[in-house]
């Protein structure tokens, strides 16, 4: 008994240094990026994950200014939170409706929707339905172009969840005299609170990251979001890495904080069936 | 029945599906016919051209090379995501001494990279595999150096170094599937297993990864799509050079359109979604007879 309870103790403990040395194959890079931001633009071009004998905050203000942060930092918010608000507002109201009624057309809406979980977009023509619209380069067409890539995923997770919710609420609502549209409002859609969340952290961390979209239908680089703007600053300032890894940190930050105060959402998230690409 | 349909007006699915079809829908089926046209940039007429296009592609060597190498790399990811994500959601899930919090901190940690922008990865990692950077220096400090390479100079392995990246970047995201599966799994079974004496490989190959099914279904589909349809990697780290030696279909729709051979860009955009219906339509088909089974 005594033996066994050793070897396991001795298992274990391999088994967490393991974990230890998996953890900084994950860290290093991430520490490469942080540390260097710091540097000078000497000290920087060592490359590894030690601390910086001096630490240049100044790194951060220069790049803010060089790299007009501050214009990408609008820009990205503007696009991420209208698409986000508009994605929410009608895959919830439509959700609703699918997960309620019974008939033939709302169980073919669901797949229909499903379809834009795995297939990839055809972006040539969508740019030239734009261009015909007169949208193409505008923040519109990537906040539509957003909502409309992102009501397939954000279906599929309201439906789910709607389901579980008993249809009796609906029904005292209505009796009421209440339209189905305030009662959603009013009643249903706060009571969706866990799974708002999770859409929003998941969606708005998508539309942060994203450079495919940008990259197509927005040659104005004024319009620029954060990840498309530091490629190109890295593409510009090649030789000075600190304020190349700043950027990149800058870019990071928002993510990284949504991501440790929402993580618990996320993972909910992944286990509805998450089938985002 | 007819009650509820009255009173859940499908009208108010409407906004959200004219949004999906005219902006999604429409392209792809629009695109159809666009990938048997000679659509080209300042061309007033687009000509019907039938299956020319794909004739084009087959016989293209740049082109092949980006079907073979978008192959290449879903190939490597989906294998060493699920591998590794599986192996580390079991040592992840093993509790290690009392304190549960030890557990909460790898998991973060492994999850971190997939919430950072490719863009981001990719810039830290073009100096990483650099010829002289980290990785090759590490790898001959410790006496490795016959390893070190350039990892995305030379043309025979750029493809598998970017899809180490990848890995490297999601792994920790399929760990946290896999891992919400594991927890899903009735401690019960475990402990009739424990009672009859099964070892710890038996219970991990007898009950976890059949019960898990359904869960590595899903993430070999999200790997799969994934893999198919990733850009981002191969724009960041090398742009599908040196020369074409990394080129996937996506970064060729895009060299496509920016050289305006629109029809054949559409060609190849449409060459992919054959490519996921194909591989990921049975996938799915048979996750949703497990599911009725379970």
């Amino acid at each position: 008994m005594k033996r066994s309870a050793r070897r396991r103790l001795l298992w274990k403990t391999g088994l967490f240094f393991l974990l230890c040395a998996l953890s900084l194959v994950v860290l290093v890079p991430l520490a490469v990026m942080v540390f260097g931001s710091f540097k000078d633009s000497f000290e920087v071009t060592s490359f590894d994950a030690s601390l910086p004998k001096a630490w240049h905050w100044r790194n951060y203000a220069a790049v803010i200014k060089e790299a007009k942060l501050p214009q990408a930092f609008v820009n990205s918010i503007v696009i991420s939170g209208f698409s986000l608000a508009l994605t929410v507002l009608v895959s919830s109201i439509a959700s609703f409706v699918i997960a309620r009624s019974r008939s033939r057309i709302a169980n073919f809406l669901y797949y229909f929707f499903f379809i834009g979980t795995l297939a990839p977009m055809q972006v040539i023509p969508t740019i030239r339905l734009f261009q015909v619209g007169h949208l193409y380069g505008s923040y519109l067409s990537v906040i539509l172009i957003y909502a409309a890539l992102n009501i397939s995923f954000s279906c599929f997770l309201y439906v789910g969840f709607i389901r579980t919710i008993p249809r009796a609420l609906d029904e005292a609502a209505t009796i009421e005299g209440a339209s189905i549209g305030t009662m959603f409002f009013k009643i249903l859609f706060p009571l969706l609170k866990p799974v708002n969340v999770t859409i929003t952290i998941l969606i708005f961390m998508g539309i942060w990251n994203d450079i495919n979209m940008p990259i197509y239908f927005l040659p104005d680089p004024e319009k620029w979001t954060m990840p498309v703007s530091v490629y190109r600053f890295y593409g510009m300032y090649y030789s000075d890495w600190n304020l190349v890894f700043a950027d990149l940190a800058l870019t990071a930050l928002p993510v990284v904080i949504v991501y440790l105060l929402g993580q618990r959402y996320i993972v909910s998230g992944l286990t509805a069936g998450a089938l985002k690409d | 029945m007819k009650k509820a349909d009255k009173l859940y007006s499908i009208a108010w699915a409407m906004p959200a599906l004219a949004l999906y079809a005219i902006l999604f829908i429409f392209p792809l089926i629009a695109g159809l016919y666009s990938s048997m046209t000679d659509w080209t940039m300042g061309k007033a007429e687009a000509r019907f051209i039938g299956l020319g296009n794909f004739a084009f592609i087959l016989n293209d060597p740049e082109l092949l090379g980006s079907i073979r190498n978008t192959f290449l790399y879903t190939i490597i990811v989906v294998v060493f995501k699920n591998l590794l994500g599986f192996f580390l959601a079991v040592a992840v899930n093993i509790d290690i001494g009392r304190r549960v919090k030890v557990n909460d901190f790898f998991r973060t940690v492994f999850y971190l990279p997939a919430v950072l922008s490719t863009i981001v990865i990719g810039v830290v990692f073009t100096r990483i595999l650099h010829p002289d950077g980290l990785l090759n220096n590490v790898l001959s400090s410790v006496g490795l150096s016959s390893l070190a390479s350039d990892w995305l100079v030379n043309t025979k392995i750029v493809m598998i170094s970017i899809a180490g990246v990848s890995v490297w970047q999601w792994v920790g995201y399929h760990m946290a599937i896999y891992l919400a599966g594991m927890q899903g799994i009735s401690h019960d079974y475990y402990e009739a297993a424990m009672i009859d004496g099964a070892s710890s490989s038996k219970r991990l190959a007898k009950i976890t990864v059949p019960l898990l099914m359904p869960t590595i279904t899903i993430n070999v589909i999200l790997s799969l799509i994934g893999g198919l349809k990733g850009f981002s990697e191969v724009y960041a780290l090398t742009g599908g050079g040196p020369g074409h030696a990394s080129q996937v279909l996506t970064t060729e729709v895009l060299a496509k359109f920016g050289e305006g051979r629109w029809g054949l860009g559409t060609a190849l955009n449409t060459l992919l979604l054959a490519l996921v219906a194909v591989i990921c339509v049975p996938l799915l088909t048979q996750m949703r007879k497990q599911e009725v089974e379970g």
